[in-house]
Formats: structure tokens, sequence, C-alpha cells
């Protein structure tokens, strides 16, 4: 197990150094002079000579006349800086700095990552909760019509785009219902502390919950049922059932353990999209999160608060394959023999 | 049982006109070995709902691709007039009952009002000018009063009742509805009334203006009271003719396009109108000078065989009724306003007829009401005035365009690859699916808003929409290749792999030409599948400002800036109407590739 765990580690850093470069070179395509926007005033107090010196003094210092590669250690901290030899970069928690907002990346991220990761991990658990026993039901009582209602249900879902889907939610619970707030993180113009600003800020969160987990329930139903139906024509499924086993046991202990593997494969996949998915979501109701940034940074040109952001998303996909490898590694103990 | 038999006789109808013809099915030939592609279409086409989904999708698809030539787009158009229009075809409704005594008719922008021999008052279309503001609202006294005369302007009535008493209503925002004193008591001879403001000429020729002061020239000279016998309102400005036959430029902005009348109107003009930016001189001899910003082709009076005796003004467009009796129109057509219809053309018998806006209104003697012209919106307008059933159209042609490219660069990437990967095995396989697992691994969104917002600064509003296809091919090849590559695995050792390598095949046709047909039939599930989420992509990164911007409509952009609760409650048209035909288009895909899995996949039928 352990050598498993180290091998998929090393396969994660892998790919994060990749992907990071990938975008580091993304970002690099940007037409974006840091260098001539700093010297820029200086222009009519120097003449030309004088300034062209000075222009390439503060590129040199900023290092922009490096090769690609060292530019993108340094920016992520493997390399040392030019002025200083310590390195200091992403790894060393320094994000850059954002034009935007005036501020370091890393506290501009802080509460909209907070938002973002509260959001996604309560609807992840929602829609688990829900998915897996309606799953798990249609599977059992397959061709009824239940489970016809589940599957018309679930098509539905899985095919409309989240943002129909919050539109029409806004439009019957905020325009028409008046119970939940249109969008938003908290009441504006209001001075809550404690509890109350607890619960004003649950109360903001519930509608797009309601929509990430409408919008997810149907994929992870079909993906359930699938998985429960392949298992339960098994054959042990019928010696559990002709050895007189309850019919509690048959499905919870025999059967969904096995369907669990396919499962959990899936919601790898699930989980990213979640996460990328709340892009849309979050700037349905305003809700400041990672997804919301995104747009604003890459509408207002902030490329290096982008880039970070980027990194946030690269980060948890890696982070979600990673737990998932793992669970399979648990659930299923083939994987750690072969691997 | 009727009905599920009904179903199946139609079924079978189908199914023997293009795939089986001239062969009768009977019990026997029921038995008789059919192919596998033969059998994976009857399941198919007796899968009811995949069927269902089927015929909705195909006829969605004809309608965006037949759609667009006649509901052609002009992606400049933008009107202010007909900004959020509520969905109606209404506009020039005139009430049947009052067809037969009606005294005048003021067509307005979106709405029409009429005014029948007895001073009652009428409207219809769409009268709502803002939120709160209905022209429908007819105040009390009105309705009470014998009114003589009505003008309406964008969003604002006026009215004059035998006696000489002003009314007015609508929007009073910009002063349209300050009636001044002095304009009370006199013997009206005409009342008109431009965009935001009115005006009232009466019977000794003098003229009072009031409404909008700063966007309008709606002021007059002293030195021409008294002389003026008929005016025209443009939209900002207003022309008028003298009693001596010549036109003059009676108010004071010098700047305006309309106070630079052309030469020869100094003498034997009969009559004025005036569209939004032009006006138009009638002269005795039935010739018409028209002068102004004729941007829409105001100017291009046709060639007629008969004269000109009377003049009315659009809002881009001029009609003219003959001394024959027919009517001829010129100008801006998008609505249909110039486009006459046969039964006035010639000799039509009119005893009242009207023009403005987009509108044309014409009774015969017999009491009958020809119009023609801007009848409404069938799913409404949006902020810009631009119709959403076009853009609906037009949008759905862009987003299943990007849709299919997409899926087809995804295909041939993933084919390829996964052939590749299947075939030969070790490092090309292992290169291949490491590879898919990172980009599988990418968080996708994200990662295509940052692709499409650093390349798409560099490309035109057409190659961004090249490039949203190009970025979606290669993010989403994954799927079709793994299944190809685990297909291709599995086929490898198959006998007749194995004889065409015997008979010194090549290796690339083995894979395409003998292993590569086998697996068609899932791949078109894929692909179907994937034609379906690649819609759904191009649609969130438009609805974000990501993929294919405005004004070229997809319909992801049309629901862009509907996330406000202001375009949610009163403007619904706008989101309800793309976001339906959307859900249903992407239900009906999604259905058809579920069907199409389960006719490919007959183990999957016992699910």
């Amino acid at each position: 197990m352990i050598k498993y765990v180290f091998k998929r580690l090393l396969y994660m850093v892998i790919v994060f150094f990749l992907i990071s470069f990938l975008v580091y070179c993304l970002f690099g395509l940007v037409p974006n002079d840091p260098a001539a926007l700093e010297v820029e005033p200086l222009r009519d107090q120097l003449d030309p000579i004088a300034f062209e010196q000075v222009y390439q003094e503060a590129r040199a210092r900023m290092g922009l006349d490096d090769p690609l590669g060292i530019r993108y250690l340094r920016w992520l901290g493997l390399y040392p800086d030019v002025d200083s030899s310590v390195p200091s970069g992403v790894l060393q928690g320094n994000l850059g700095w954002s034009n935007i907002f005036k501020q370091d990346i890393i506290d501009v991220i802080r509460d909209p990552m907070k938002n973002t990761v509260r959001l996604n991990l309560m609807s992840t658990l929602i829609t688990l909760m829900i998915t897996i026993p309606i799953g798990i039901l249609a599977a059992v009582k397959k061709n009824t019509a239940f489970d016809q209602s589940v599957q018309v249900v679930t098509i539905v879902g899985h095919s409309l785009p989240v943002y129909i889907i919050g539109l029409v939610c806004i439009y019957i619970f905020s325009v028409k219902l008046r119970w939940l707030p249109v969008g938003g993180m908290k009441t504006a113009g209001e001075n809550l502390t404690g509890i109350a600003e607890m619960l004003d800020r649950a109360w903001h969160y519930i509608l797009p919950l309601i929509v990430v987990v409408a919008a997810n329930l149907g994929s992870m139903t079909r993906y359930v049922r699938a998985a429960m139906i392949d298992v339960l024509s098994m054959d042990y499924i019928r010696t559990a059932r002709a050895k007189g086993l309850r019919e509690k046991v048959v499905i919870y202990s025999h059967a969904w353990r096995n369907a669990l593997l396919p499962v959990i494969t899936q919601i790898i996949s699930w989980f990213l999209k979640l996460f990328s998915g709340s892009v849309v979501v979050e700037n349905t109701f305003s809700f400041n999160g990672m997804g919301a940034l995104n747009v604003y940074a890459l509408n207002s040109l902030d490329y290096e608060l982008a880039m970070a952001i980027q990194l946030f998303f690269t980060m948890v996909s890696l982070l979600g394959l990673l737990l998932c490898d793992l669970a399979y590694g648990i659930v299923d103990p083939r994987v750690r023999v072969n691997k | 049982m009727r009905e599920q038999r009904k179903a199946s006789r139609l079924v079978t109808w189908f199914y023997r006109l293009f795939v089986n013809p001239g062969k009768e099915i009977d019990a026997l030939g029921e038995d008789q070995i059919t192919s596998p592609g033969k059998q994976m279409l009857k399941s198919y086409l007796h899968n009811k709902i995949a069927m269902t989904g089927t015929i909705i999708f195909l006829l969605t698809l004809l309608l965006v691709l037949v759609g667009p030539y006649f509901f052609p787009i002009d992606l400049s158009y933008n009107d202010v007039t007909q900004m959020n229009v509520t969905p109606g075809m209404d506009m020039m409704k005139v009430p049947s009952s009052i067809v037969g005594n009606i005294r005048e008719i003021e067509p307005g922008n979106t709405f029409g009002f009429g005014l029948t021999e007895d001073g009652r008052i009428y409207c219809w279309g769409k009268t709502k000018v803002t939120n709160t503001i209905d022209l429908r609202d007819i105040p009390e006294e009105v309705q009470n009063a014998s009114i003589a005369h009505i003008a309406v302007g964008s969003d604002h009535v006026i009215a004059v009742d035998g006696s000489g008493k002003l009314y007015a209503w609508g929007n009073g925002r910009l002063k349209q509805l300050d009636v001044p004193r002095s304009a009370q008591g006199r013997t009206v001879k005409q009342l008109d009334a431009g965009m935001q403001y009115s005006a009232l000429l009466d019977e000794n020729g003098e003229l009072v203006l009031w409404g909008n002061e700063n966007a309008t020239d709606c002021k007059v000279k002293k030195a021409f009271q008294g002389q003026i016998s008929q005016i025209a309102c443009a939209d900002t400005a207003y022309i008028a003719l003298l009693k001596d036959g010549s036109v003059a430029y009676t108010g004071f902005s010098i700047n305006n396009v309309l106070a630079d009348i052309p030469e020869g109107l100094d003498t034997g003009v009969v009559q004025v109108a005036a569209t939004a930016t032009t006006a138009a001189a009638l002269k005795a001899d039935g010739t018409v000078v028209v002068w102004g910003n004729a941007a829409k082709g105001e100017n291009r009076v046709p060639e007629t065989g008969s004269r000109i005796v009377r003049l009315y003004g659009g809002r881009y467009h001029y009609t003219a009724q003959l001394e024959d009796g027919g009517v001829i129109c010129w100008g801006d057509n998008t609505h249909g306003q110039s486009t006459v219809p046969a039964a006035v053309t010639t000799n039509a018998d009119i005893r009242y007829m009207t023009s403005g806006c987009y509108q044309n209104y014409v009774i015969t003697s017999d009491n009958k009401l020809i119009t023609w012209g801007l009848k409404g919106y069938l799913c409404g307008t949006d902020e810009m005035g631009r119709d959403v059933l076009t853009r609906l159209i037009n949008g759905g042609r862009i987003t299943m365009t990007v849709g299919a490219v997409s899926v087809v660069i995804s295909l041939f990437i993933g084919v390829i690859l996964g052939c590749c990967a299947g075939y030969f095995g070790g490092v090309t396989d292992m290169v291949v699916m490491r590879l898919s697992e990172v980009v599988n691994s990418l968080p996708f969104l994200p990662l295509a808003m940052i692709l499409s917002s650093v390349l798409g600064s560099r490309v035109s509003q057409e190659g961004k929409i090249y490039l949203i296809m190009v970025i979606q091919g290669f993010l989403y090849w994954t799927t079709s290749c793994r299944l190809v590559r685990a297909q291709v695995l599995q086929a490898r050792e198959n006998e007749y792999v194995v004889a065409a390598r015997a008979m010194g095949e090549k290796e690339s046709s083995i894979m395409f030409k003998q292993i590569l047909p086998n697996i068609l039939s899932q791949l078109l599930v894929t692909a179907t599948l994937s034609f379906a989420s690649c819609m759904l992509t191009e649609s969130s990164l438009s609805y974000l400002g990501f993929g294919v911007v405005a004004p070229t409509p997809t319909w992801g952009n049309m629901l862009k800036g509907a996330n406000n609760s202001i375009v949610i409650q009163q403007f619904w048209w706008r989101w309800v109407f793309p976001a339906v035909v959307f859900g249903l288009c992407t239900i009906c895909i999604n259905l058809m590739g579920d069907g199409m899995r389960d006719a490919v996949d007959p183990k999957a039928l016992e699910r």
C-alpha cells in the first residue's frame, strides 16, 4: 500500500509540474511587460539613452531576460530570485501581486477559496447522500414506475445547463416566492455578528447549493444505478439470496460494496467537473468564490491572479484524483498488488 | 393498445421505406438473419423514447439549418424603440368593431391608437412603455370627452377635444406631458408628436411646442408664427410648410441635418412629411425631395407611372399615395414595412390611410382594413431591440455548428491516438494513456476560459468561434480515445485481424479498414453524447463571456446578462425561450445517445 501511495504521489507531482508549466507558458503568450510599465513614468524625465538603461536594469532586476524555464522555476519558488539568493515563489506562499486589488494575491483569494471549498464540499456531501440511496433503490426496483421516473428526471437534470437550472430556481424561489436572496454573500447594509451573521450566510448559501446539487444529481444517480444493476445480475448475488440472506444484507453488504468500485472511478471525474462547474453557479449568484473571481480577473486582465486561481483549480483536481486513487486502493485490494 | 399498434405500424412503414424497401416481413421473414447494422437500426427505431427525441431533435436541426434563410440576421441591428418588447403579434390589430367609423389612426413604436368618428379613443399593441406606465390607462376625463385629434410620441399620448382642451398621458419624465397653458383652447389644425415632444398647430398658423428641450429642437422662431400651414415631426426636430408654399426649418438649431433644406423648395410645396432622421417635401407636380440623414434608403424615391398626391413618413420609410389610387413605399424594409400588399398597389379605393413607425394602415371604402409592416415579435425582443426568435434560430445554428465541429475534431484526435495506442501497445500506449489522463485531470472550464481569454485577444470575432471549436476538440478527445483503444485491444486478437495480417495487409490499412468499421457504432454513441456536452460547454463559456461574444448570437450568450432579478422577472421571454429550446435540444440529444447505446449494446436492454 505504501509503495502504491508513493507511486501515485510521484505521479501527481509530475502532473502538477506539467500542468503548471503549461499554464505558465500560456500566460507567457500575453503581451505583458511589467518592466515597461514600471519605468513608463520616467520616460519624460530622462533622455532616451538613460531611459533605455533604466529599462534594461528593470528587466534584469525582474529577471525578464532569463530563459522561460528559469522564470517558471522562479515563479514556482525553486530557483533563487535575482536580487536575493533565497527563492520566493508559489511554494513559499508568494503567489504574486494582484494589479486590480492592489494586494498580495494570497490575501485576495483567501475568502473566495474558503467559500468555494465550503460550497463544493457541502454540495458533494449532499449530492452523494441523495444519489446513492436513490440510485440503489432505482436499481433494485428496476423497470418499475419509480425507476422510470428517476430515469426521466435524471436525464433532464443531466442535460440541462447549470445556469438554466439557476435561472429557473431564482425565478421560483427568489422572484416569485421571495424565500431566498437572488445572490450575493450577505444581506447588504446590515451589520450582523455572531450567530446572526452565520445564519445570514447560510441563508445565502442555500440557493447555490440547491442548484449545484440539482445539476449533479442526474449524472451521479445514473452511475450508481448502472453499477448496481451490473452487480445485481452477478451469480454471487443469486447465491447470497439462495442462502437465505436478508434482502438488506444482500443489497447493502454484498452488492453495494462491489458496485462502489466503478462508482468511485466516476466520482473522480464528477468531482473535477463539480469544481470547475461551480464557476458558472458562482457567476449566476454573484457568489464570492474562486470561479467568480476567475472571471473577474480574466475580464480585467489581471493575469497573475488568474494564474494563481488556475493553480488552485489544478491542485484541487489533483487532490481529488489522489483521494480517489487512495480510496480505490482501500476498497479494491487488487489495485495495490497490481501497481 | 391501439395507440401502440398504430405507432409500431408507423415504424414499420418507415423501416420499409428507407431500410428494406419492397420486402414484406412475414412470420418466416422475421426469422431470417439480419445484419448487425440492420438489427441495431431496427431496435433503435422501435425505441419510442429515443425516436421521440430524434424527431424533436431533427425538427430543431431543420429549424436552425433552414431558418436562417427565412430569418436572416443583421448583426449590427439595434433599435432603441423596440427594446424589451413583449411577445405577441397584435401591434396592428385594430379592433374590428371600430374599423367602420375610424377618423384617425396614430401608429406608435409598438402600438397603435385609434380615434373614432364619435370621439372615442381605442388602443392596441404593446402599450406598456415602462415598468409602471401603460399607455392603455387612458385617463377617465379623456374617455368621457369627445376627442377631435390625437397624436402619439414614443412614450406619451396627447389628445385634444372639440373645445380645444388638451389632454396628455404616458411618460412625463422628460416634460413630454407639460402642456403649456398657451396651447389650451385653440382651434386645432394639426396635432403631432415626435419622440419626446409634441406640437400643436392652430388654424391661425401659430405653432406651440413642448417636451424634452435638451434632446429636441422643439422651439419655434417668432418670425414664422402665423405663417405655418403644416408641420412634420422627425425624432428630434421638425420642419414646417409655410402658407406661401415654401419649406422652412423654424427651429433654432443650425446643426440639425434637417435645417439644411435643399434648393428648390421655396415654392410650390404642397405637403411635408418626416421619418426619424429625414424629411420630405411633396411638390405640386408630384415630385418628392428628401433630405436629412437618409441611411436606410429613404431618399431612393422610386419611379412611378402615376403622380404622388400624398406622403406619409414612417420611422425609416415613406409611404405615398398615388393619383391612380395605388400606394408605394420606399426606404427600410427590415420589418416588411415597405412591402406593399398586392391589394393596394393599384386602383385601391382608399377611404383612409396612414403610416408611422413601422406600421401602415389602409382602410378601403368598403371598410376593409389592410395593414403591413411590423405586426409584433413572436418571442419578444431583447435589450437592444433585436428579435429574440431571429437570434434563437441563428444562435442555434452557431451553437450546433460549434458543437458538431468540436466533436469532429475530438473524434479525429481520439480515434487516431486510440488506434495507435491500442494497436501498437507498449510505449505508445503508455504515453497516449498518460497524456489522456493528464488532459482529463485538467480543470476543464477554467482552462478553457483562460485559453479563450489569452488567445482570444489576438483573433477576430469570427476567429473566436473557430478558437472555441479547437479548444473543445483538444480537451474532449480522451473519451473517444479510451473507447477506441479498448475496442482495438479487443479486436486485435480476432481472427479476421490475424487473417488480414497473414495476407500481408499494411498495419494502417488493418487499423482503419478492418478494425475501425467494427467499432463505428460505438463511436457514434460517444459522438452523440459528446455533441450534447460540447454544446453545453460552449454555451457555458458564452454565458460567462468567454465563448462566442455578442452580437453573434448563440444559445449560451443569449442568456448572458439574464442573471439579474429584473430580467428574470420582467423580461421573462429573454431567457425562457432560449432556455427551453436549448434544454429541449440537449435532452433530445441525450435521449438519442441513450437509445443508440441500447441498440448497439443489446445486453444493456436487459437493464
